[in-house]
């Protein structure tokens, strides 16, 4: 049966089975849920949970691209999806993938945009209208004229989205569009599509790992658990559930609540504000964000503490017997095209300690891979001074790169290889095929290969690299990560990692380096520097905008520790 | 940074004829390098195509097709001469050799496995020819009549190079970052690895050009005709459809039917003379050499005619010109 689209809803299943060929457990299980036009969605769960494989049915990918068997029913916009192909859901739905680089068919940004226009053959007048009216409303009409491959990850992104949106469709469809985006970018993102969800209409459906940057935006969450839905309501009885169900999926702001034993639960930065700040609160004797204090005394004390840290980062990394890696006025170039050169990097100074850890942030194209890859040798330095102690090991963006061979051991042979593996917990794996490891055990067999042969003995190289080493995991693989990183921390490596997600470099690092442009603009302890701002900020600090407060368990403490603080 | 073989826009002939025009004048010289064995007429199709991509302002793809092409050409003459003991001329007894058995390096050999080597240093620097200069994007729309359901067929014959170029660039650099006790990265796994990601990426994209309803029926056969409004004028040598030709395509059309003709018929009239064993003959007639000319000759087929009043004077009448008004010297 075919309903007419605009009375049809944007998305409906019914009894939705599925499973990818060779699978021995299906991905979907029973899914049924419908959307009606004009909602925005937030798709929670956890890695595997089928959030992915949910959002490819939706477009038809899933079963006619990927195969596999399917029962149910799926209907975009009273359109048959199981019946239909991609090709005939491209006039409603919207797809845009979680890695932008598979997603770009074309050479030029132009093209990339006005591509699906032309498969469905509007006149070249309508075209260049649409093309410059989304290109307007993602504000890149400046990278229209572009070749695709000098784009950033997040100009990349943007473009993507401006290829699914061009037909104005019904529904739109993103999977962890803000992976490989900067805070800024980030936000940025979720509220332009809240905007166009706004005003032109347009059914959202979006999954995403970082819940905290959209769960405000969001009408209602539908939270998958296995391949079925495990939750599907408004995102405060979201947060009520995943209190019970799944932690990792709390948000750092709930948590905080939690903690503090403060209802109800927030949805955002806004609402947990205004909740701290109502009257019912301030009658039972709690305090205002902005009067809270830190560490129970006065907010001068936690400044003088804060002052201390700052003292004690500044010591501790410029002692030369602590010191893994020192960069003096580092300056890179590098080209776009054949013809334009630009500094990437201009005159960093940049002191890492033994056993330090510290977070490099900054927005997409601020120099932080760049720097990752001249200290690693991958790029020369047109001017300055790099002092490596000992060597360092370098974990880029994409561990498959590292991996070649189809066994684990054959990547790692020896004492070396051995020795390696047991660093990362990896030594019980050393009969397996790489490509059988879970996406956080790859990660860790990649690090390994970079450690082989750089220890002595058991002893780790001065300073370990990792480039945006969170892309695509749930937290549940990011508290991994976390322990892991100060596991190698308490070996003694320095470790410098790329991050653009600030909870993350809340939960490990002791200092954050903030680049912009190129150059160091800010260089502090983590409480420091990601309490001080707006975009580099955890949610915590930005509720509480209290210095030194940054993780849900420093919140709950202040909150406690203030006077009347009893929830 | 960006590979050589990656497609840069550039407002010469070569990247503004249509992608049919293109393919008709670069793979009649792949198909002449096929029909021939003779290494003069082999030389002259290899230096039509280095003329022609440095006259498309290819000439980084160019080099690095020919470094790449000269190190396959060698691994080629050394197997060749392992493995072949035919030939007159005996250079070397090496002695019985495991699986190879009694291993003769002959001149014949060597000079066979040269032939070998320089057609296929040539088709590599056709197909970096075309990567470089051909727009993938105009190609992908080309074949939309032919392989509209396939949209798999379409990414792998004009996306493969890009994505694999991508990918290459960054497995080296993955590569050069194991430690040094990870088992040294050969080429044979990189190679494999560079292909299975390469074709798994491809599919990637192959679901993207699905999703942006490649395999539909256009409503407009004429639907491919570029962007009309005048701010967007400039881009008419990027985008673009399968309908819009242009001005040069005659001229790759006509160089393409000319060097097959002149290849066919020199092929009937013995122009391909060329014996390996067992003793090498190169026949250097006069029709082997016309063909060799014709064939180097349409390396000038991407020319770029200067156009009416943009005429510039040579450098050394400028510098005259500036030495009479004081403004430099002759040597400046």
């Amino acid at each position: 049966m075919v309903t007419k689209p605009g009375i049809a809803p944007a998305l409906a299943l019914t009894g939705v089975n599925y499973a990818y060929p060779t699978a021995e457990a299906p991905a979907l299980r029973d899914v049924s849920f419908e959307l009606s036009t004009g909602e925005f969605v937030l798709l929670a769960g956890r890695s595997a949970s089928g959030k992915s494989t949910l959002l490819r049915a939706a477009c038809g990918l899933v079963p006619h691209f990927h195969g596999g068997e399917i029962e149910g029913r799926i209907e975009v916009a009273g359109i048959d999806a199981i019946a239909s192909g991609p090709g005939e859901l491209a006039a409603v739905v919207g797809y845009v993938a979680q890695d932008p680089e598979t997603q770009v068919v074309s050479t030029t940004v132009s093209a990339e945009i006005e591509l699906p226009l032309e498969m469905r053959g509007d006149p070249p007048a309508s075209r260049a209208r649409a093309v410059e009216e989304v290109a307007l409303a993602l504000a890149i009409p400046h990278l229209l004229e572009r070749a695709v491959d000098t784009l950033s990850g997040g100009e990349l992104q943007r473009v993507a989205l401006a290829a699914a949106l061009v037909t104005r469709p019904r529904l739109v469809l993103l999977d962890e569009p803000t992976s490989q985006l900067d805070p800024v970018a980030g936000d940025e993102l979720i509220w332009l599509l809240r905007r166009l969800n706004e005003e032109w209409g347009v059914t959202v459906l979006l999954a995403e790992h970082r819940l905290e940057r959209c769960l405000a935006a969001a009408d209602r969450v539908i939270a998958m658990a296995s391949g079925s839905v495990g939750f599907d309501g408004n995102p405060r009885d979201f947060l009520t559930w995943a209190q019970d169900a799944d932690s990792a999926l709390e948000t750092p702001a709930a948590k905080l609540f939690s903690l503090a034993g403060i209802e109800p639960l927030p949805v955002g930065v806004r609402a947990a504000r205004k909740t701290l700040s109502s009257s019912e609160h301030r009658g039972k004797g709690s305090r205002t964000p902005s009067s809270l204090n830190l560490f129970g005394g006065e907010e001068s004390a936690g400044r003088e503490r804060i002052a201390e840290k700052v003292q004690d980062v500044r010591r501790g990394s410029g002692s030369p017997s602590t010191v893994a890696v020192a960069v003096r006025d580092l300056w890179v170039e590098l080209s776009r095209s054949d013809e334009e050169r630009r500094d990437v990097l201009r005159g960093i100074d940049l002191t890492v300690g033994r056993g330090e850890r510290v977070a490099l942030m900054g927005r997409n194209g601020a120099g932080k891979s760049t720097l990752l890859r001249t200290l690693a040798g991958l790029t020369d330095a047109v001017r300055g001074k790099i002092a490596l102690r000992s060597e360092i090991a370098l974990l880029t963006q994409n561990p498959s790169d590292y991996l070649v061979r189809e066994r684990v051991g054959d990547e790692l042979p020896g004492d070396a290889g051995q020795a390696a593996l047991r660093v990362v917990g990896l030594e019980h794996a050393v009969d397996a095929d790489p490509r059988d490891l879970s996406g956080g055990e790859r990660q860790r067999l990649a690090l390994a290969i970079a450690l082989a042969g750089r220890m002595d003995g058991e002893a780790l190289p001065g300073l370990v690299a990792l480039d945006e080493p969170t892309r695509g995991m749930d937290r549940a693989r990011k508290d991994d990560l976390v322990g892991l990183i100060g596991d190698l921390a308490g070996r003694g490596a320095g470790l410098l990692v790329a991050t653009h997600d600030v909870e993350f470099a809340a939960a490990f690092a002791e200092r954050v380096v903030l680049l912009g442009d190129g150059v160091v603009i800010a260089d502090g302890p983590a409480a420091e520097v990601l309490s001080g701002g707006w975009y580099f900020a955890t949610e915590v600090g930005r509720v509480l905008d209290l210095p030194g407060v940054i993780t849900p368990k420093q919140g709950a403490e202040a909150l406690r520790g203030s006077p009347g603080g009893s929830h | 940074m960006r590979s050589p073989f990656a497609y840069i826009p550039r407002p010469r002939p070569l990247q503004l004829a249509s992608p049919s025009a293109a393919v008709a004048y670069l793979g009649s010289l792949v198909v002449v390098a096929f029909l021939y064995s003779n290494p003069f007429v082999l030389l002259a199709v290899g230096l039509s195509f280095v003329i022609a991509g440095r006259l498309a302002g290819a000439a980084a793809a160019v080099r690095a097709a020919l470094w790449m092409g000269f190190t396959l050409a060698l691994l080629i003459v050394v197997v060749n001469a392992l493995v072949v003991s035919r030939g007159e001329t005996v250079l070397a007894r090496l002695g019985e050799w495991p699986l190879f058995g009694q291993v003769d390096v002959t001149l014949e050999a060597i000079l066979a496995g040269l032939v070998l080597g320089l057609r296929a240093a040539v088709v590599m620097v056709a197909f970096a020819v075309y990567s470089a200069c051909v727009d993938p994007d105009r190609v992908l729309r080309a074949l939309r009549p032919i392989a509209g359901r396939s949209a798999l067929t379409a990414t792998l014959v004009s996306r493969l190079v890009p994505v694999a170029a991508a990918d290459a660039a960054r497995l080296r650099d993955a590569a050069r970052l194991r430690g040094p006790g990870a088992a040294p990265v050969g080429r044979a796994p990189l190679a494999r690895r560079l292909l299975a990601g390469s074709l798994d990426r491809a599919v990637d994209v192959a679901a993207t050009l699905e999703l942006r309803g490649y395999s539909l029926q256009s409503r407009d056969p004429n639907a491919g005709a570029t962007f009309s409004l005048p701010q967007r004028g400039e881009r008419r040598f990027t985008g673009g459809g399968q309908g819009r030709r242009s001005r040069y395509d005659r001229r790759f059309y006509a160089v393409g039917a000319l060097v097959l003709s002149v290849a066919v018929i020199g092929k009937a009239l013995g122009a391909d003379a060329f014996s390996e064993y067992p003793a090498t003959e190169i026949g250097v007639a006069t029709i082997t050499l016309a063909v060799a000319a014709v064939v180097a000759l349409s390396g000038l087929a991407p020319l770029r005619r200067m156009p009416v009043g943009s005429h510039r004077e040579p450098r050394w009448v400028r510098n005259a010109h500036a030495t009479e008004l004081g403004q430099g010297s002759p040597g400046a």
